[in-house]
């Protein structure tokens, strides 16, 4: 049932409105802007958890005319994206400045940061509550604008690199997602039976579909697909995420990854998923693009040093299985990549913060450089270890499920070598995890690393609290998914639902 | 018999000069006279969105031409000029590709995209709309526009040319998005614009930051972070 709220405008004004007062006092204390990113979160977290209560309901939010429009799957990345916020916030509580401490203008790069995290959020809370194709555009490449500051926040040579490429390889990149978007409005305006309808709005993708020429629908989602999958990060548009995941500051890897890119398989949700069952081609196109992106990104992990590199090549090749599983357009599909985008979210944010903490502690990202960490830093040791082995797919961790979810799933949609090439990259990311933990937390660390620990009695004793506490909630959170993944189902069921309402043409 | 000049005949110009006025910000070395080149070609998008507006009858579209006069012929380039002068830069950073081969190329590549796109059109924009003139020719523009901003991003190497390209492949876009879409509702336009200015000034502060850091503004040297 359609109900009038406002709550999906407060989910993207808050933190915005929040946004804009901490880029606005340059020369405010840290304090405050903690503060009020803390503070704006848990409201935005509250505001998703009452959409997420009325979506299950049965209802859809809708606001603006139909403009702004909430339903299961707005609700799940809202919940995603204020709970990673909120705990990225915390976390950046002590982290941040701390980071930058010597610098002579650290209280206008605090505000720089505050504000952009949360115009970000923001702008990624508009995008899944955007009802309008155009607008859906508008917002994601503003996602990608608030963050690109965020990569470049220490403000030196390989950070301003790793912003470039990112700026220019997804801007450029969702300008082809536009002239898609363009290509089916342009499509579907001359259509008679569309006439009095507005054409721009996403429920409405499934009926222009069945309307308009087959070569426009065909040529429009490669278009898409190609300009999400850069904001995805998708083999081949992926070389900006491994530089920008590493260069960043941890909280905003952990960002990068948990919810940026996830914005771009939303996108895909969106819109590709929804024209897939009735064109195979799409269906055979982006589980090529899913395939590629798994077997390259998990060799590439491998050959990593640099935990955080390491990481992001991961991420590109998890995002690769939750695409894989939005392309297929049935119920396991879209069921299986959304849990597997909510279960990486929440896994790879963990696995992250834990590196950045290790970094933290150690002053170094290389893992020949780490070693015997275990006695150290125990309680991080843990968290990584949870990460690791649920990101491996290993039961009993929530992505042992999402995981067999989509093998199921891709065999089940008849795609065996697509399959076998996600069962044959699961193993290698198994081996590739529990190598890296081996290398970090056993072993012996090199000279330098020693020293460096020995240097202010290094340990866990120099970890605040504001950043193991998000750390050991993710931990909880990967468990207790894993053990009662109940307590997830009726969301994810219910996203899974919208999209197939909207691509049955239910409206 | 009085001199008729048709509609038909002001847009066609309208078009070739945005063209030659594109290729011109494109190739010319010195880096001011490049933004003006850009003001120009920027400029003429704006009198050829204008036209559209009485050639289809769509007085909406003149807001378009407004805001597009706003951000690509006075923000942007007016962003582009003060960073030339706080840097005090002249020259454009020797590119990949000489100046003699690189007109012949940008040229060649003008003329070969717009023939295969004019006769293929159908190719790139399968739509009724896009099948008649003046739509044709000008989709047949916009794609010419935005693939020599994609040769000006690949073989350029300095910040401030790599800003032009990205305003040519930009412009390009948008050439298109009004020839297929001229009906949009403002809101949506409003929000594109917005997001053109901040990208524009955004690339300029990191052109910024690496001149301030590196002393140069090459993107050949952005590449330490390699596998």
């Amino acid at each position: 049932m359609m109900v009038e709220s406002w709550l999906p405008i407060l989910v993207f004004a808050i933190p915005t409105i929040c946004g804009v007062i901490s880029l606005s006092f340059r020369r405010a204390s840290a304090l405050f802007h903690s503060v009020i990113a803390v503070l704006g979160l848990a409201g935005t977290f509250a505001i998703s958890v009452a959409i997420t209560s009325d979506v299950l309901r049965g209802n859809v939010l809708v606001a603006l005319n139909n403009a702004v429009y909430a339903d299961g799957l707005s609700a799940l990345m809202e919940l995603l994206g204020s709970c990673m916020g909120m705990l990225v916030a915390i976390y950046s509580i002590r982290y941040i400045p701390i980071h930058v401490a010597r610098r002579p203008d650290a209280p206008q790069r605090l505000s720089t940061y505050y504000g952009l995290l949360l115009l970000f959020l923001g702008m990624m809370n508009w995008t899944c509550v955007t009802n309008s194709i155009v607008w859906l555009y508008v917002t994601l490449e503003a996602t990608t604008l608030a963050t690109v500051f965020l990569v470049t926040f220490y403000w030196e040579r390989r950070s301003l690199e790793a912003g470039y490429k990112y700026f220019m390889l997804v801007t450029i990149g969702i300008i082809f997602s536009l002239f898609g978007l363009v290509l089916i409005y342009s499509g579907a305006v001359e259509l008679p039976e569309m006439q009095g309808r507005d054409v721009l709005l996403i429920t409405e993708l499934s009926r222009i579909g069945r309307k308009i020429p087959r070569s426009v629908v065909l040529l429009a989602n490669a278009l898409l697909i190609a300009g999400f999958g850069a904001k995805a990060g998708l083999v081949p548009f992926h070389a900006w995420l491994p530089d920008a995941h590493a260069e960043a500051p941890a909280p905003i890897s952990a960002l990068l990854s948990g919810i940026v890119i996830k914005v771009g398989a939303y996108a895909i949700a969106r819109t590709a998923t929804i024209f897939a069952p009735q064109y195979p081609p799409i269906i055979v196109f982006i589980a090529i693009m899913a395939s590629l992106s798994m077997v390259v990104g998990i060799l590439m992990a491998l050959v990593q040093d640099d935990i955080k590199r390491m990481l992001a090549y991961s991420s590109v090749s998890q995002i690769g299985y939750v695409v894989e599983g939005l392309g297929l357009g049935t119920y396991l599909g879209i069921y299986g990549g959304l849990f597997h985008l909510a279960n990486h979210t929440i896994v790879k944010a963990l696995l992250f913060l834990s590196a950045g903490a290790i970094a933290h502690v150690t002053g170094t990202r290389k893992m020949s450089e780490l070693g015997g960490l275990v006695h150290r830093m125990p309680v991080t040791a843990v968290c990584f270890f949870i990460g690791a082995l649920a990101i491996g797919g290993l039961p009993p961790f929530n992505v042992f499920m999402s995981k067999f979810t989509l093998f199921a799933a891709v065999a089940d949609a008849g795609l065996i070598w697509a399959a076998v090439i996600a069962v044959f990259t699961g193993l290698l990311t198994v081996a590739c995890f529990v190598r890296a933990a081996m290398r970090i937390f056993w072993g012996k660390p090199s000279e330098i690393t020693q020293a460096a620990l020995a240097y202010a009695n290094g340990g866990e004793g120099r970890l605040p609290m504001s950043m193991v506490i998000p750390m050991v909630l993710l931990a909880i959170l990967t468990v207790v998914i894993g053990l009662y993944p109940g307590l997830i189902h009726p969301l994810l069921d219910s996203a899974t639902e919208c999209i197939l309402k909207v691509l049955r043409g239910a409206f | 018999m009085p001199l008729a000049i048709q509609q038909s005949d002001i847009l066609a110009l309208l078009m070739i000069a945005h063209l030659l006025a594109s290729l011109v910000a494109a190739e010319l070395r010195n880096l001011r006279s490049a933004v003006w080149a850009l003001i120009i070609q920027s400029f003429l998008l704006t009198c050829i969105i204008a036209s559209f507006a009485f050639v289809w009858n769509n007085y909406t579209l003149l807001i378009w031409a407004a805001i597009t006069l706003a951000t690509k012929v006075v923000l942007i380039p007016s962003i582009l000029l003060y960073h030339l002068r706080v840097t005090s830069l002249v020259t454009e950073l020797r590119p990949l590709i000489g100046l003699r081969a690189s007109i012949i190329f940008g040229s060649i590549l003008v003329i070969v995209f717009y023939w295969l796109l004019r006769t293929y059109i159908y190719f790139v924009a399968p739509t009724q709309a896009a099948l008649v003139e003046p739509a044709r020719s000008n989709l047949a523009i916009a794609f010419c526009v935005f693939s020599l901003g994609v040769y000006v991003l690949i073989t350029r190497r300095d910040v401030v040319k790599v800003v032009i390209g990205l305003q040519l492949l930009e412009n390009g876009a948008h050439l298109a998005l009004i020839t297929l879409a001229p009906t949009l509702p403002p809101t949506t336009k409003l929000g594109i614009w917005t997001n053109v200015v901040v990208a524009a000034y955004m690339l300029i502060k990191l052109a910024e930051g690496i001149y301030k850091t590196l002393g140069v503004v090459d993107t050949l040297t952005l590449s330490e972070l390699k596998r």
